[in-house]
């Protein structure tokens, strides 16, 4: 199944385990920023060490990596291929048409080529090291200066957390339903336009009213909690800065800076 | 849907984003494959929800699309078009909030001029879907003609018409498949919430 976020968790005790979701999302989202500004060999060296160093603290065996970058693999070839093919300049090796092949090209194409890498393998650190409410959890954090705009930040945090507890429950859901349309003779997955659109509705509508349904027990089962608005709620977990964040952000630091003094020189 | 209930609305929304997170990583319910196209059917679900819930939800419901869909174009790509076009979130995000906009207006504003509910469902989904592939294609085009700074320096002036191209004969078929299959899941559920509220 093509999952980005669901299943990943893999339960663990490592450093990178034991970090704040905060400052995983926001050290991640800091990584893919720098990696956009590394421009040579040197600097993607600097970024794929880190990336190592990372990927041996968070104690997940190489495998899980490889697996997650395998369905990816065709979709990185094609579009570096149309980076070879499609950039201008340089010393041109060959041409055909709209399409040619360069040096720069291929130097290009091969820094993308990392490019990706890098940031599949930081995000998949991410998702194999933090489970996805604590995921919701950071984001609640992250955004919370926007309360002073009155952004609504623990509403929407509220609802990301329901609906990451509810997608495994509707995704079973959707299962039951594929079969008991299956057993009445509904074939998903080949025919017309026509025959497609008869075979989504049977699907879809069952799919929503049991979402709505959800929508409706949970909200008596909140109600009658004594939940009233999702400002002063409390929480099971509460996660906090450590010293381990502290260090983790003066070493991805170092190496910003280090890429930023390589481009510079 | 009648301002009733905050927490109600609340879960009513987490569900659509549950919904649309399913269908983003699931093909099966998220794209119909028919020849070499997948037209997607997320933008139906960003309707049901304008429909259902009002015009400021469906919008919401378009924006978390359009997020997932910027996230995705770095993390876990679906297509190649998407390392290309869906790495800019004003590409990725504002189309999709505009679906709900959009539908939402036409649906209020058919609502009261058209007899038969399912008319004016169907034409606010078309309208919807139609609003997302003019924009996105519109939004492409303004970003790479304009030579905007980009994540790959790809010569975007060969590969335009082919990204156009492609777009453009997916957007037909999902604004057609939209126009029919929205009123066929609206209608019941309408009838589901208000015997609930």
């Amino acid at each position: 199944m093509n999952n980005f976020l669901f299943g990943r968790y893999l339960p663990g005790n490592s450093w990178i385990h034991q970090m704040s979701p905060q400052s995983k999302l926001t050290l991640s989202f800091y990584f893919v920023v720098v990696i956009f500004f590394a421009n040579n060999l040197a600097s993607y060296g600097a970024l794929a060490a880190l990336i190592i160093v990372v990927v041996l603290l968070s104690g997940v065996s190489i495998t899980f990596f490889l697996k997650g970058i395998r369905p990816l693999i065709w979709l990185i070839i094609f579009t570096v291929s149309l980076q070879i093919l499609f950039s201008a300049g340089g010393h041109v090796f060959w041409q055909w048409g709209p399409f040619s092949i360069s040096d720069l090209s291929l130097i290009n194409g091969g820094y993308i080529f990392i490019r990706f890498l890098l940031i599949i393998m930081i995000s998949t650190v991410l998702t194999l090291t933090t489970t996805p409410l604590a995921i919701a959890d950071g984001v609640q954090t992250v955004l919370k200066p926007l309360k002073k705009i009155h952004f609504p930040v623990d509403t929407l945090a509220l609802m990301l957390s329901i609906a990451l507890r509810f997608v495994p429950t509707l995704m079973d859901e959707m299962g039951t339903i594929l079969n008991a349309q299956r057993s009445r003779g509904v074939d998903f997955g080949s025919g017309s336009l026509k025959h497609r659109v008869q075979a989504a509705v049977p699907l879809l509508v069952p799919l929503f009213t049991g979402a709505i349904n959800h929508a409706e027990n949970l909200s008596t089962a909140m109600e009658a909690r004594g939940f009233s608005d999702s400002e002063h709620r409390s929480k099971y977990r509460v996660y906090r800065w450590q010293g381990k964040d502290t260090i983790s952000w003066l070493a991805f630091l170092a190496v910003g800076g280090l890429v930023l003094w390589i481009r510079k020189h | 849907m009648p301002k009733r209930n905050n927490t109600l609305r609340l879960n009513l929304l987490a569900m659509f984003i549950a919904i649309i997170i399913l269908q983003t990583s699931i093909p099966l319910i998220g794209y119909i494959p028919i020849g070499p196209l997948a037209i997607t059917i997320i933008p139906t679900t960003v309707v049901i929800a304008t429909v259902l819930l009002g015009t400021v939800d469906g919008a919401i419901i378009g924006g978390v699309w359009g997020i997932i869909t910027f996230i995705r174009a770095y993390i876990w790509p679906t297509s190649p078009l998407a390392t290309i076009v869906f790495v800019n979130p004003i590409i990725s995000v504002f189309p999709r909030i505009m679906i709900g906009l959009v539908a939402g207006w036409a649906y209020v504003a058919l609502k009261k001029r058209l007899k038969r509910q399912s008319v004016s469902i169907s034409i606010a989904a078309v309208l919807g879907s139609l609003t997302n592939t003019v924009l996105v294609l519109g939004l492409i085009y303004l970003f790479y003609k304009s030579k905007a700074p980009q994540l790959y320096q790809i010569n975007m002036e060969k590969l335009l018409p082919y990204l156009i191209g492609v777009v453009g004969t997916n957007g037909v078929p999902e604004a057609i498949f939209s126009g029919i299959v929205t009123p066929l899941i609206a209608t019941p559920l309408d009838r589901i919430i208000k015997r609930r509220t």
